[in-house]
């Protein structure tokens, strides 16, 4: 049996070794860090994912607490990052939402808030 | 090479299942923003395409006296279209009653029809239907390890995220829970190699698990070490009751309470759990169980991680 484990276990591992190594793209990290509190209004949100992005398909709004668009429109995508620039926003809470298409086609999804301010 | 007859057997169904490695996996189990992982002991809310291999466990089993019990399992599953998959697998156990010799050999080969009921992204939400088939008479029944009969238990799923909860309730939203339920049936009622009836049995169990991922990208990045932001500390409990044809055999519930953590990465993840017995007839003291389990659709995602019949869902424009 141990044979028999061995055998599968290292094809498994050869064959992953030859693929592309891509997968899922998940949220590495998020500048305002993701549910922080900042004292000042960023200028933009810049996300950081595990896996380079189909830019087509990968994009992120930001709302205020009203649900209003506060972002700049369009996200700049750029290997494994997702940028938007935010108009001038006051104190709040506000909250950031994107969909991402990593290049060997998965797709994963997320939103978090930041805040602005003393809130 | 094989110490035991069943060995050329497996290792023939091993080259049998290789052309897939070569052909066409699933996405794992992702319902908008919450990753299910695949739980040791119960199975996760989705069709996929991934690979246990191996899972080892380690436990004293409910006979008086206790006898000593090794698992190793292996499981292949695979998508057959976006909604529909099916799974195969098989166990080697080895019994050391005190005493007594020793036994040893596969299980009955196992194989599991799933389709995709449904699954809601905005509520993290899924469900999944399916058949288990136990195919008897295909392991060591001589040692009592197989039956010659075969078990079929249909099966329900479902996995359920709480990032929908009110933002007020912070970090509680990284809380998920999944479980099953399902009813065994035998294709007999009554075994003549053991001279008992076979009963008809309800197989549930559930887990609690708490997501550091999902803390991380969707609550609150705490900047904490990367290792630990991998962590799904996870209870499971996997439960057997008989219900029906049940006659001379003890009608109590029997089954395990597994504490443990599973560890999250890219391509594979890596899962430890304790398993303690609810009572003396589910066996005597603390046991363990591991698990190896690989994303097949991440390690190859335009072979193996893709349906074996018609497309994977197209990309999607966002819409927000």
């Amino acid at each position: 049996m141990r044979t028999l484990i061995g055998i599968l276990f290292s094809l498994v591992i050869a064959l992953a070794a030859t693929s592309a190594a891509r997968a899922h793209a998940f949220l590495d990290h998020a500048s305002p860090l993701v549910g922080s509190t900042v004292a000042s209004a960023p200028h933009e949100v810049v996300l950081t994912f595990t896996q380079s992005l189909e830019p087509a398909f990968s994009s992120v709004e930001v709302t205020d607490g009203s649900g209003a668009r506060v972002d700049a429109g369009k996200a700049a995508v750029s290997g494994s990052t997702m940028q938007i620039g935010l108009k001038a926003i006051g104190p709040g809470t506000y909250r950031v939402r994107w969909h991402a298409l990593s290049v060997d086609t998965h797709t994963t999804q997320g939103s978090f808030t930041f805040h602005v301010g003393g809130q | 090479m094989f110490r035991y007859p069943e060995g050329p057997r497996i290792f023939a169904l091993a080259l049998l299942l290789l052309p897939f490695s070569f052909s066409s996996a699933l996405a794992h189990c992702f319902v908008g923003a919450r990753f299910f992982p695949a739980t040791l002991a119960i199975d996760d809310p989705c069709v996929a395409d991934e690979l246990s291999l191996p899972t080892v466990s380690w436990s004293k089993t409910g006979d008086v006296p206790s006898a000593t019990e090794w698992d190793v399992s292996a499981e292949l599953s695979k998508r057959i279209t976006e909604d529909l998959g099916i799974s195969i697998g098989d166990t080697w156990s080895q019994i050391n009653p005190p005493g007594g010799p020793k036994m040893a050999g596969f299980s009955d080969l196992e194989t599991t029809l799933q389709y995709q009921l449904l699954k809601n992204d905005d509520h993290e939400f899924a469900m999944l239907l399916g058949l288990i088939a136990d195919w008897g008479g295909t392991g060591a029944s001589q040692s009592g390890i197989g039956t010659p009969y075969s078990l079929l238990t249909p099966t329900f799923y479902f996995g359920k995220g709480f990032g929908d909860l009110p933002e007020e309730a912070g970090w509680l939203r990284a809380f998920a829970v999944t479980g099953e339920v399902g009813y065994q049936f035998p294709t007999t009622s009554f075994d003549v190699t053991t001279g008992a009836f076979v009963p008809q049995v309800l197989a549930w169990g559930a887990s609690v698990q708490y997501s550091m991922p999902y803390l991380k990208s969707e609550i609150q990045d705490l900047q904490l070490p990367e290792f630990i932001n991998h962590l799904i500390p996870i209870v499971e409990a996997q439960l057997q009751t008989p219900v029906a044809n049940n006659f001379g055999n003890s009608p109590i519930t029997t089954g395990t309470i597994n504490p443990g953590v599973i560890w999250v990465g890219t391509y594979f993840q890596v899962g430890v759990e304790a398993t303690v017995p609810v009572n003396r007839a589910s066996g005597t003291g603390v046991g363990c169980l591991g698990q190896l389990h690989l994303y097949l659709d991440d390690m190859f995602p335009t072979t193996i991680g893709q349906p074996l019949l018609g497309p994977a869902a197209p990309p999607r424009k966002p819409s927000f």
